[in-house]
């Protein structure tokens, strides 16, 4: 079975041309990278799949839960990291809106419960917005620009978080990196996208080695 | 010194009314950046309408909650087309919206003078009058802060304790994010305008005892509403209430010592030198 | 050439006017003028005035104590429109660092205190008003051109402000403010400039109407006027030359229409002022919705296509 299945995805914004012709299969269980620079239309395809812009053409099939850990992480500011997290809960209704198992899975928010997310670290915030997504009991995460702007040892941490729920609760992940040798070392699979386009994909372990990938997106510059 | 007591009383009842309508004001622009122009127009209405149901004899209290329904009502049909009509309209940016309530401000004129006639109107409220610490203030006017404050209160339980506020707050903090998680921001906006329609139904009918209705008492209920809530920045409620309130107390020490004269002035002047100086601060 | 066909018909209309229909076209060619100005104020400088009839009030009130007090009518007319541009240079100055809804009510907020003012002001006649203004002319249609003439002039400034190049800046500066800070326009001067010259045509125009009506009250400039010039702005088109006369135009032909279905005998006798306030929210609500950049611009979508056809 599939999670997630995109076929021939198009996206338009006001003429210009975002993504065009996008396959790309997430199955069950599985963790599957998109890598891409700036602009190459990743942020375009998280938004398709969560349905917050409409393609031109194409379609897209989410057959399980789907959840998102948005870009810039995108928190409620003025609402306590508490409230956050049971707003990820939402569509779930006020039943499984509580908050505990949540901090049983990721404990390092049980001391920020309280606090305003606004005033919380990047790394902290990106923390909770992992946990905003679990509360929506996801059978798939589809995390967009983990890595972005964090130091590279709060990028560690998130990351051993985040395999940890793919390999021992068998969530399907989505990550959508410019870091392409996290995304590369965290996945099974990978796709990577050049200006909308899908240019390459396969086992994570084979793009790594192809020359294509190493001089593009894991150069000296991109360490 | 007992007419000290007897203004500020009398000036927190005022006040609460204003602060009804500020409040109703942040409510609606929180979640929707809509500044609602309509706003005073709800509380005309509701007023007028609960008017017309204790003549027809129905109880106060019945009559009162019909006049507040009909605010509520009046509120969700311009959310419904400020917002636009389906899920996925677009619905107006927040400087046309201003234009639209203004429009349906004009509207509920049209309305109201069909219905009621543009002669003032009036019902009687609570009768007599209090001494409170040897100050004599007409009763209603402790009626009224007497529903404010439990209104007030509950409010900010719901916003500060139900999800459903917690998701209101949520789309007032951060539209893309509610989004993300699922909630449907464009019903938020409707409840919000349903909830501010009901808030200035309730100024409407809380004062209208003591202060006559006409059908372009709008005007004036929107201004000092607006001046409450800009105290504020439009966006916190706690504050909106704090400024009614000051509103009503110093329109009422100004009538009482000045003589009845410059009462409007003071509301303005002061909307004027807090915005001004906001605007200042904002560089 | 096309003008000068224009300003022929215009003249040619007033004396083949009967009179009560010359009393409208009076008040259309002041209401007009007024609304070119907001219509600048709103299309240019961005700027939502909810008090325009402040301006309209304080050159009329300008123009009718002068004479009251034995100036001469035309000095008065003259100084009309001044004294409107000082008193919007004076409030511009602090309240155009607002923007959008906080402009909108700031401007409401100064014809509330000016109505409040001139309602107790015993030398502007009080809440009773100003009586006893002489004329400027003989008859309705010595003002029908007066009022002609007032409302080319504002075209005319108009359009030299709209084609002019600190016009475009402001163009510019309405839907970029920071654009246009970053090309090194002095946006705030500019503004400030539109202000006052929306006064001034205000101002103008309110001095004909003093002379015209020979009285003044504070309840002739209710802020329902001033809403009233903004929805002919909006109507017609914002930032268009034509705009602000034929939205004016369209809804004073449709309001004078309905007051005519209104003083039916049988029609009860709130008929006129509810039907008024209908054609006014229901032509506002359904031109911002369904026509959002009025009028003018929508005529002139239809009419392209055909000509190229």
């Amino acid at each position: 079975m599939t999670a997630v299945e995109v076929t021939g995805l198009t996206v338009r914004y006001d003429g210009a041309t975002a993504l065009d012709g996008v396959d790309l299969t997430v199955a069950d269980h599985q963790a599957v990278a998109l890598i891409g620079a700036n602009g190459a239309g990743k942020s375009t395809l998280v938004k398709a799949l969560s349905g917050l812009v409409r393609p031109a053409s194409g379609t897209i099939t989410v057959n399980d839960r789907l959840a998102q850990v948005p870009e810039g992480r995108e928190m409620f500011p003025d609402l306590t990291v508490d409230d956050n997290l049971r707003l990820g809960a939402w569509r779930r209704g006020r039943r499984n809106r509580d908050t505990q198992r949540l901090y049983e899975l990721l404990p390092d928010l049980v001391p920020l419960r309280n606090r305003k997310a606004g005033a919380l670290s990047g790394g902290q915030q990106q923390m909770v917005a992992i946990g905003r997504a679990l509360m929506a009991d996801p059978e798939i995460l589809v995390v967009d620009e983990l890595s972005l702007g964090l130091a590279p040892l709060i990028v560690g941490t998130l990351a051993a978080h985040l395999r940890a729920l793919h390999t021992d609760r068998g969530l399907a992940v989505l990550l959508i990196e410019q870091n392409a040798r996290l995304a590369l070392d965290l996945c099974d699979h990978a796709y990577v996208l050049e200006a909308g386009r899908i240019v390459l994909h396969g086992p994570s372990a084979e793009l790594a080695r192809d020359p294509r990938v190493t001089d593009a997106y894991l150069g000296a510059g991109h360490e | 010194m007992s007419d000290l007591v007897g203004y500020l009383l009398t000036g927190l009842g005022i006040g609460s009314g204003f602060a009804l309508v500020a409040s109703g004001l942040v409510a609606i622009h929180r979640v929707t950046r809509v500044v609602n122009f309509a706003q005073g127009a709800f509380a005309v209405l509701a007023a007028m309408l609960t008017s017309t149901l204790l003549a027809a004899g129905l109880p106060h209290g019945l009559a009162e909650v019909g006049g507040v329904a009909l605010g509520a009502a009046a509120g969700l049909l311009t959310g419904l087309i400020v917002l636009g009509p389906r899920r996925d309209s677009p619905g107006t940016t927040p400087g046309t919206a201003l234009i639209v309530t203004l429009g349906l401000g004009v509207l509920a004129y049209a309305i109201e003078v069909l219905i009621w006639g543009d002669q003032p109107r009036s019902f009687p409220g609570v009768p007599g009058v209090a001494e409170i610490a040897s100050a004599r203030v007409p009763a209603h006017y402790l009626l009224i802060i007497g529903v404010a404050a439990p209104v007030f209160l509950l409010m900010a339980l719901f916003f500060a304790r139900t999800d459903l506020g917690k998701a209101l707050s949520a789309c007032a903090s951060n539209r893309y994010a509610a989004r993300v998680v699922g909630i449907d921001v464009r019903r938020m906006g409707l409840l919000a305008f349903a909830l501010g329609g009901a808030l200035g139904g309730l100024a409407g009918v809380l004062t209208t005892p003591v202060q006559q209705v006409t059908f372009d008492s709008d005007v004036t209920l929107i201004v000092n509403g607006f001046a409450a809530a800009v105290l504020g920045g439009l966006t916190r409620p706690v504050v909106a209430l704090g400024g009614g309130l000051l509103l009503g107390v110093t329109q009422t020490l100004a009538a009482g010592y000045g003589g009845g004269a410059y009462q409007v002035e003071v509301a303005l002047v002061l909307m004027l030198t807090v915005m001004i100086v906001q605007a200042a601060r904002a560089r | 050439m096309r003008l000068l066909l224009l300003g022929a018909v215009t003249l040619a209309i007033p004396p083949l006017l009967p009179e009560r229909h010359l009393a409208t076209f009076v008040l259309f060619a002041l209401t007009a003028t007024v609304t070119v100005g907001v219509s600048l104020l709103m299309g240019y400088a961005g700027q939502v005035s909810l008090g325009q009839a402040a301006f309209y009030a304080i050159g009329a009130y300008a123009a009718g104590l002068l004479a009251v007090h034995g100036a001469p009518p035309v000095l008065g007319l003259l100084l009309a429109p001044v004294v409107a541009a000082v008193a919007a240079v004076l409030l511009g100055a602090p309240l155009l660092r607002l923007r959008g809804h906080h402009l909108a009510f700031a401007t409401l907020a100064v014809q509330l205190i000016l109505l409040s003012v001139l309602a107790s002001a015993d030398w502007a006649g009080g809440a009773i008003g100003l009586q006893g203004i002489p004329r400027l002319v003989g008859d309705d249609l010595g003002y029908a051109y007066a009022a002609i003439v007032v409302l080319t002039l504002a075209v005319l400034v108009s359009r030299n402000v709209i084609a002019s190049r600190p016009g475009r800046a402001l163009r510019a500066a309405a839907t970029s403010e920071i654009a246009a800070a970053a090309s090194g326009v002095p946006v705030g001067r500019h503004r400030l400039a539109v202000f006052a010259l929306s006064a001034a045509m205000a101002g103008l125009a309110g001095g004909v109407y003093a002379f015209y009506l020979g009285y003044l009250s504070p309840g002739s400039f209710p802020v329902l006027l001033s809403i009233e010039f903004v929805v002919m702005a909006v109507v017609g088109g914002l930032g268009t030359v034509a705009g602000p006369v034929v939205g004016a135009g369209v809804i004073i032909v449709l309001v004078q229409l309905l007051n005519t279905l209104g003083t039916q005998p049988g029609m009860p006798g709130y008929a006129p002022s509810v039907l008024s306030y209908a054609v006014y929210a229901i032509v506002l609500i359904t031109c911002v919705l369904y026509l959002p950049r009025g009028l003018v611009p929508a005529l002139r979508r239809l009419r392209i296509p055909s000509r190229a056809g």
